[in-house]
């Protein structure tokens, strides 16, 4: 055999498939795309339900909801795009909720009790939240505790300690200044929801086009593999926890600022809005697949739902009844659209071959 | 059709050595002291029935186990692989039979797994679907397009595209584990036809096949394996199926300088 039967000798019949041309390397059309994705059914929904609130409620499209429902996603989108991260690595992060508690109310006791400075207090209580994850990291990757089991587990020791540092009251009222970092608005726009924006680029940037968004995508579709090719699997997973954890306790020290206060109870069931969020949004919970638009979208819909719901008088006990249907429906025809698909893939690898 | 790194290996492809290799799992030893050699710029075949040790030869000397004993030498120095990283880093591509691909990811993501074409900081993504969809076509592998997910293609397009991704990435020493286990005839001829272009271009190669025929048709030298350790090393040239057979079943009697 020779080396120089190049490109232009012609395939020999019987191999499978068809010839690999270069124009076959770039993606379809934005329209195309979007059409086929499964986040064009979750916005058309998004929109339909909006448009039947809008008819009822007359204030529910307002500049002035809009923002409100802005805001009210930025700290579950926060937290969301962290998460989408954790989901596409193969991991799961059940303690977000107790862990965005725990470091709002450290924040708020470093100011009020500790007397500290606003830009230490606020650092460390994002770095409480960076500690629980590295915690969970660590226990997930050396002592190979299951990520369900860990975080399920570090979901009451921070809610917990959250009780405990508190004796399960508010903190006292902390000053303006600490309040602006989160309420402060530019076109009466919260300054919340610029963080979530600016954290939403960066995730998506590093989830689609980084090194290490490519490395949690392999580490996450199948770990043996990713170990097999080079890729350092724990390391991938030990960032994948702390980050997730710091995005908690960011969200935590944003939602102190909202309050002007630390509030134990808050955040309860927040890490089943943020897994709903992501899930919805198109991301598996096998690992590999997942986009952080479709988490913003997933976000949304549950933001607007809690929003549009109140505003058409739907008793608020109603609401997570209504959330958990549209969990099920939303997971429910993205895999049937998938299955169709991959019979369809094998029918044209069968005729091919 | 070669790009600037596999020119350089065409003249610098390093021998590998494993000499004195021990591993147990449990109470099940599966090298006892195995010692292989893969010339420089050659095809070597290793070959074993089922149990012998080839596998676990192989994983070490990917990185996936750390030997009990023994060493890996690479152009003659000694090397010690703590990750599958470490091996990758010392130029070796293995073609794996069973851990090869992930099936969620497009087949162009495959190829580079864990060493995707950079600019800047960012993946070019772009460029590798171009060079992924231009390799495979060099190689006149055919899938349905580089942007499909590896999970829907059939055992010969995996296949290929692992095959395809150790040609993608240059190193200078290849392992391919069964490559031709899960294929059909023509794809079988063509796998071969490409282990020769891999030799061709100056690559030392590795590859364990059950397949006697496979083995003739593609090495220049051919080491057996039996019960964990080597018993026989031949020149492809100077052998003949019979001898390697009887060499494998142990109705011959291994070498003496393995006994020592």
């Amino acid at each position: 055999m020779t080396p120089d039967h190049g490109p232009v000798t012609p395939a020999e019949p019987g191999t499978e498939g068809v010839p690999i041309a270069r124009a076959d390397a770039r993606r379809g059309g934005l329209v195309g795309r979007l059409i086929k994705s499964s986040q064009a059914t979750l916005l058309l929904f998004i929109l339909v339900f909006a448009a039947v609130v809008a008819v009822r409620n007359e204030n529910f499209l307002t500049f002035a909801n809009v923002v409100n429902i802005l805001r009210d996603g930025s700290y579950i989108f926060i937290i969301a795009a962290a998460s989408t991260f954790v989901l596409v690595g193969g991991g799961l992060d059940l303690s977000v909720g107790s862990v965005f508690a725990l470091s709002s109310v450290s924040c708020a006791l470093f100011m009020s009790v500790g007397g500290w400075p606003v830009p230490l207090a606020v650092l460390a209580g994002i770095g409480v939240g960076t500690l629980c994850g590295l915690v969970n990291a660590l226990v997930i990757v050396y002592a190979r505790i299951p990520p369900l089991v860990t975080t399920l587990g570090m979901l009451y020791i921070a809610r917990g300690l959250t009780w405990v540092i508190t004796g399960g009251r508010g903190t006292q009222s902390l000053p303006d200044i600490f309040g602006a970092i989160a309420s402060f608005r530019v076109f009466d726009v919260p300054m919340v929801v610029f963080y979530a924006a600016v954290i939403g680029i960066v995730a998506h940037v590093a989830l689609e086009s980084m090194r290490y968004g490519y490395d949690v995508r392999a580490t996450g579709g199948n770990r043996e593999v990713a170990r097999a090719t080079g890729i350092n699997i724990k390391r991938t997973t030990i960032i994948l926890f702390i980050v997730s954890g710091t995005s908690a306790g960011l969200a935590g020290v944003l939602m102190a600022s909202r309050l002007t206060s630390g509030q134990p109870s808050i955040g309860q069931g927040l890490e089943l809005q943020v897994i709903t969020a992501v899930i919805v949004g198109g991301t598996s919970l096998f690992g590999g697949i997942g986009n952080i638009a479709g988490t913003l979208l997933g976000t949304l819909m549950i933001a607007t739902l809690n929003n549009g719901l109140v505003a058409i008088q739907i008793d608020p006990l109603w609401q997570n009844v209504v959330i958990g249907i549209v969990l099920m429906l939303s997971v429910g025809i993205d895999q049937v659209r998938r299955a169709r698909m991959w019979r369809q893939a094998a029918r044209g690898s069968a005729r091919d071959a | 059709m070669l790009d600037t790194q596999t020119q350089s290996t065409a003249t610098e492809a390093p021998s590998l050595r494993a000499v004195g290799l021990f591993k147990s799992f449990g109470h099940v030893q599966a090298l006892r002291g195995a010692s292989l050699e893969a010339p420089r710029g050659k095809v070597t075949a290793l070959v074993g029935d089922n149990g012998a040790g080839k596998s676990t030869m192989i994983k070490i000397i990917a990185g996936l186990y750390q030997p009990d004993a023994g060493h890996i030498e690479v152009a003659g120095s000694a090397v010690t692989f703590s990750t599958p990283g470490d091996a990758v880093a010392a130029g070796i591509a293995t073609v794996f039979q069973d851990l090869a691909l992930v099936e969620v990811l497009d087949v162009a993501t495959n190829m580079y797994l864990g060493r995707p074409p950079m600019k800047g900081i960012f993946v070019d993504d772009r460029r590798m679907h171009e060079d992924a969809a231009d390799r495979l076509q060099e190689l006149r592998m055919r899938v349905p397009s580089v942007r499909v997910p590896v999970g829907m293609l059939s055992g010969g397009q995996r296949q290929a595209v692992a095959i395809a991704r150790a040609f993608a990435q240059g190193s200078p020493i290849i392992l391919m584990d069964e490559p031709t286990a899960a294929l059909g005839i023509r794809e079988r001829r063509h796998v071969l036809e490409l282990v020769q272009e891999l030799r061709d271009q100056g690559r030392t190669v590795l590859i364990i096949s059950h397949d006697l025929e496979t083995i003739f048709d593609v090495s220049d030298y051919i080491q057996v394996m039996r019960l964990g350790r080597r018993v026989g090393s031949r020149r492809t040239a100077d052998t003949n199926r019979q001898e390697i057979v009887a060499l494998i079943t142990g109705s011959a009697a291994a070498d003496e300088e393995e006994l020592a």
